[in-house]
């Protein structure tokens, strides 16, 4: 099973990426991928049941806070059966996204404004030292650059430093960052793909 | 009809948004409540989605009403996935190992795809083209503005990436540290960093004012126009 595994990842992984470079290889390429997002998505209604059988055996235990669990599972079996039956464009399930999922999600985000303000004294607090106090002082000059006032741009901050270190300074830490990223993906992939890691199992 | 789903939804979405600006008074049963079903309703909508988007249409249209073909093609993620179905039974989880690793392998192959065209060649390329001279003319730019500013972003770039490079050598003394170039590379490089997660940090947190803003203003009005109504 083990050999079989990394064969069947590296072989995989090899016909994808031969897809991008070379043409013949690109139906296979495109087949694959068809195969591939079948199976996230049958890999993550494996995962919602997983959801659902933790919970559930909450309840039976009737552990600690196995009320919320019962609240999880009940709206996530009458959200499948509507989704089912209905279909997603449906009106009962539009409202279900419209008055629960979206309002929560910006909720959610509108919550992060106290919870980031209190992260930011915080820091100021515990670490005052030279990389927290560059930090808190390029968001400071940002939002003061970009604030709108009844008089406009505040004067320097707003025409000359902010644009200057969005544009110039963070830009340059931001593509250091981003390209750090992407080698690091770059590797992981590779040793994914020469079978040196195995996330699959069989190691 | 149209009015009262608009009515039911308005409702509902004030009642959620209560519940979870509740949490401002700290954790309590009524932020739990909306918590949970949020989650609930999230997993059972992306559930809906998963079949109704892609395993109906890909999968099983074409193992009903497909040519031979494509009945051949579609029976081997049918496989797969039943196989990824094992995952549930303890006993049979092994087996599920098999999709998993092409999933993996597929997974990996996009990845290193997205990395090297998506970011790592445009943002090289981002980086030689703020030195292009005819570019900036173009833009009126200065050619001293253009060639400061590319050189900036260019030293902003690397000495960040210095910043993450931990290879060390052994001293006398026994201790472990990084040359002295890089090291000073590095302490300038961590300027820049502070930088940009500062910069970050106010973008974040302006798109989180944005998301307060809106939900407080779809709560008000949603009360104004309710009462306007009687």
């Amino acid at each position: 099973m083990r050999v079989i595994t990394a064969v069947i990842a590296i072989a995989t992984g090899a016909l994808i990426l031969f897809g991008y470079f070379f043409e013949p290889f690109a139906i296979v390429q495109t087949l694959l991928l068809n195969w591939a997002i079948i199976l996230a998505s049958v890999a993550a209604l494996v995962g919602i049941f997983n959801l659902l059988s933790v919970h559930t055996d909450k309840i039976r235990r009737g552990e600690k806070g196995s009320t919320y669990s019962a609240l999880l599972v009940i709206a996530m079996l009458a959200t499948v059966f509507f989704g089912i039956i209905l279909r997603p464009q449906h009106t009962v399930m539009q409202m279900l996204l419209n008055g629960i999922i979206i309002p929560v999600e910006a909720a959610l985000m509108g919550l992060l404004t106290v919870s980031l303000l209190y992260a930011a004294i915080r820091l100021l607090r515990r670490r005052a030292d030279m990389m927290g106090i560059i930090f808190l002082l390029t968001a400071v000059i940002l939002f003061l650059g970009s604030a709108t006032l009844p008089f406009g741009d505040i004067p320097v901050i707003g025409t000359l430093i902010r644009p200057w270190v969005s544009q110039i300074l963070a830009l340059g830490g931001a593509r250091g960052i981003l390209i750090g990223v992407a080698l690091g993906t770059l590797t992981t992939g590779l040793r994914v793909l020469f079978g040196i890691d195995r996330p699959y199992g069989g190691q | 009809m149209s009015f009262s789903l608009d009515l039911i939804t308005g409702f509902i979405s004030l009642f959620f948004t209560i519940l979870i600006f509740s949490y401002l008074i700290g954790d309590n049963p009524l932020f739990r409540i909306a918590a949970y079903i949020f989650v609930g309703v999230s997993a059972g909508y992306v559930a809906a989605i998963a079949v109704w988007q892609v395993i109906v249409p890909r999968l099983v249209y074409p193992i009903l009403f497909g040519s031979f073909n494509e009945k051949i093609f579609a029976s081997i993620p049918l496989l797969g996935g039943l196989f990824i179905m094992m995952k549930v039974s303890s006993r049979l989880s092994g087996i599920a190992r098999l999709t998993m690793a092409f999933l993996v392998g597929a997974g990996a192959a996009v990845t290193i795809a997205g990395a090297v065209v998506g970011t790592l060649i445009p943002q090289v390329n981002a980086t030689i083209n703020m030195f292009d001279l005819n570019a900036a003319a173009s833009m009126n730019i200065g050619k001293a503005e253009a060639l400061g500013n590319g050189a900036v972003i260019f030293l902003g770039t690397i000495l960040t990436m210095v910043y993450f490079h931990f290879g060390a050598s052994p001293k006398t003394d026994g201790s472990m540290r990084r040359l002295g170039l890089i090291e000073i590379a590095a302490w300038l490089g961590r300027i820049f960093i502070g930088i940009t997660l500062g910069a970050i940090f106010a973008g974040v947190y302006a798109a989180a004012l944005t998301a307060l803003i809106e939900r407080i203003a779809s709560m008000s009005n949603f009360i104004l126009n309710l009462l306007g109504n009687f």
